[in-house]
């Protein structure tokens, strides 16, 4: 046995001790265990995922004060085991005022399943889209205040250290290869990855604070937000060798140095009822984004263009959604639209991009039985991800969720098109999930 | 003070009245639904509200839900905390409903999941309220004016002598076509209600279980809803009963939905 998986293994005895004599102490557990299997629909047929989850939820309260643990942990076909804390904070209330310290996570926002003005936490991105939204949001680390004024409040939250969006890792299943094409026949530039740069140092100057005014009222919900951060996505330096070989041919070998920048932010959100229709809005206003951007180089009589430069631009990137019924049908829609002002032609990103997320949800038999219908469709490129679901209650709190989830391929299918690239990754799932 | 019904009581707490049998009768069935709707009940209401669904093989199935109701003069607020089952466990609802009959009622709900208190449309009212038999409509506040009451009869029901009222929709749209309510003479509370689907066909009962004196308030603690057609029943349990024991307003906002009990 591995001094790993020793260790893991009295975690976990760890952890089921501690957690087996907390009730006696008053101490609420609650949480779920549930069984994910996966299998892709492209030839080979084999398993997009086999996954075992134990996610467990501890709390406690004392007059004013409280707190949260949520310990996690994945087990796989191959015996790996991730174990984690997503959340593990303390609480104080006050007449008028709330803190919270600790690893946490923050949402902020009206859209659902994009991203606009929800840009505290970070995303886990490691199965694309593809898990569940609490698994997607990460926690951190923050000292979050709340002060109330009636229906208002005010909120600032202090994280003391920058933490990224997860990617997948390239040779996963979701992971993403940039393609560079040559204008030379027969030469296919060369990547290599400098990750030097990527780690944003934790000290006080690297921090990302972010403050938040919000509302509920009959006529309607608001929040104005700013933020000064660091981008989650990281830009990726791009530095171009074009060394040429014996024939005098140019062999381009390009290395990616991935490094997070500092951005500015604000935005913010609405939702209202009108006559039976919840319509949302969200925007959110970048100052001084960087867009990768083609660049030509001149070799003679030669010459190729490459994605190596960056462009900083200002950046919108807004929503208007709908909510609405249909007797017992729950619909909703969303049009988002990004858009990079002062735009030059030679940015990569188009100038204007469009999606749209659709959803219809319906219960039948007492809500045993649910079915839905979630997509995702990139009106720019004509891609998709549509993600139907069927689920069943076969007790309380033990749920069987069969479902799948279809890439549609668009105009382009290369490592820029969002769901299009995924086109082989068509896959049939079916989760059971025990609540307690 | 606002006309009130709450999550359960909806049906059948009605006025105690202390008129003469003579002038009872003399009352139209209009009046007899305007002081049922109009029936003091106290400004705030707190506890804990079970619901055992029953399908035909006798299967059960148990919601769990803490619930505060306030009355601020012009709007009711009312908030609600699910416990049981598992899976819904720290979800929170809150309604505003308002005595404006040309406002409608705003409502949120809170996913512990999405860690997002969402608005949601309050043009649900034919929805079943978490698979029961009790739709939001069944929950909430209907207006007298809404439906023509018509006083069918008189009839003893389990030895109370009760008033017999048929309540028509005014809305073609509406999922019952009509309602019939058994209101006990002298004690003015509904004893049993029938309701009927929009094809006129009979669809399922209310009855009365049990009925407390709480603070000098008649309160519901236990109805139960058969749904004939569907052959599934819901029975409804009101525990732990408060009425204007003191309930903070600050409870009503998205900080206690987020929060919690």
């Amino acid at each position: 046995m591995s001094t790993i998986k020793r260790k893991t293994g009295i975690l976990l005895l760890l952890l089921l001790f501690v957690t087996a004599s907390l009730p006696a102490q008053g101490v609420q557990l609650s949480g779920y265990a549930r069984s994910y299997t996966g299998i892709l629909l492209n030839d080979a047929n084999g398993f997009s995922i086999l996954q075992n989850t134990f996610n467990l939820n501890i709390e406690d309260s004392r007059g004013n004060v409280a707190f949260k643990v949520n310990p996690y942990i994945y087990h796989y076909s191959n015996e790996d085991l991730t174990i984690g804390l997503r959340e593990a904070y303390l609480d104080i209330f006050f007449d008028s005022m709330d803190l919270r310290l600790g690893k946490q996570q923050i949402i902020w926002g009206k859209a659902d399943g994009v991203f606009i003005t929800d840009v505290i936490s970070p995303k886990d991105l490691s199965e694309f889209l593809l898990r569940d939204f609490e698994e997607i949001r990460m926690g951190i680390t923050a000292l979050k205040a709340d002060y109330y004024i009636g229906n208002s409040a005010l909120e600032l939250v202090w994280a003391p250290a920058f933490t990224s969006t997860k990617l997948a890792e390239e040779a996963s299943l979701w992971g993403r290869t940039p393609e560079f094409e040559s204008p030379i026949p027969g030469v296919v530039p060369t990547l290599s990855y400098d990750y030097s740069q990527k780690a944003v140092p934790a000290t006080l100057e690297n921090s990302e604070a972010f403050v938040k005014f919000s509302g509920v009222s009959s006529f309607i919900d608001y929040e104005v937000m700013g933020g000064y951060i660091y981008d989650d996505d990281p830009t990726m330096h791009v530095t171009v060798d074009l060394t040429p070989d014996t024939n005098g041919v140019p062999q381009p070998q390009l290395t990616l140095t991935p490094q997070h920048h500092r951005l500015s932010l604000m935005g913010g959100s609405t939702s209202m009822d009108i006559m039976g229709y919840v319509v949302r809005t969200e925007l959110a206003y970048y100052a001084g984004k960087n867009f990768q951007a083609n660049q030509t180089y001149q070799m003679g009589p030669m010459s190729m263009t490459l994605p190596s430069a960056l462009e900083e631009k200002d950046y919108l990137h807004y929503l208007v959604g709908l909510d609405f019924s249909i007797g017992s049908t729950k619909l909703s829609t969303q049009f988002i639209q990004e858009y990079v002002l002062d735009y030059d032609e030679s940015i990569i990103q188009e100038e204007i991009s469009n999606m749209s997320t659709f959803l219809i949800n319906r219960m039948f038999m007492n809500d045993l039985l649910t079915l839905q219908l979630f997509a995702y469709y990139d009106i720019t490129n004509e891609d998709a991800l549509v993600r139907p679901t069927v689920s069943y209650d076969l007790a309380d709190g033990f749920e069987i969720l069969g479902g799948a989830n279809i890439f549609m391929p668009g105009v382009n299918n290369d490592y820029l098109a969002y769901f299009g690239y995924y086109d082989d990754n068509d896959m049939l799932y079916l989760k059971l999930k025990y609540s307690f | 003070m606002k006309t009130r019904t709450s999550l359960i009581l909806i049906i059948g707490i009605f006025l105690i009245g202390s008129m003469s049998l003579t002038a009872q009768t003399e009352m139209s069935a209009t009046e007899i639904m305007q002081k049922v709707s109009d029936r003091p009940d106290g400004d705030e209401m707190e506890g804990t509200l079970t619901m055992t669904l029953i399908n035909s093989r006798g299967g059960e199935r148990v919601r769990e839900i803490r619930q505060y109701i306030k009355d601020f003069g012009t709007v009711e607020k009312k908030i609600m905390f699910f416990q049981k089952p598992a899976d819904v466990k720290n979800t929170s609802f809150m309604n505003w409903s308002y005595d404006d009959e040309t406002q409608n009622d705003d409502q949120w709900i809170y996913l512990p999941a999405l860690k997002k208190v969402k608005r949601i449309s309050s043009d649900s009212s034919g929805d079943y309220f978490m698979g029961s038999d009790f739709t939001y409509d069944d929950l909430g506040d209907r207006k007298v004016g809404d439906d023509t009451h018509t006083l069918l009869r008189t009839e003893t029901l389990e030895g109370l002598e009760c008033y017999v009222v048929e309540s028509v929709t005014k809305d073609e749209d509406y999922m019952y076509s009509k309602t019939i309510t058994w209101v006990v003479k002298d004690r003015w509370y509904g004893l049993k209600k029938e309701f009927y689907d929009e094809d006129e066909d009979f669809l399922k009962s209310l009855t009365l279980l049990n009925v407390e004196q709480i603070n000098g308030f008649w309160i519901i603690t236990g109805t139960e809803m058969k749904n004939d057609q569907k052959d599934h029943m819901t029975r409804m349990e009101f525990k732990g009963v408060k009425v204007d024991a003191g309930i903070k307003d600050s409870n009503f906002s998205e900080r206690m939905m987020k929060r919690g009990l």
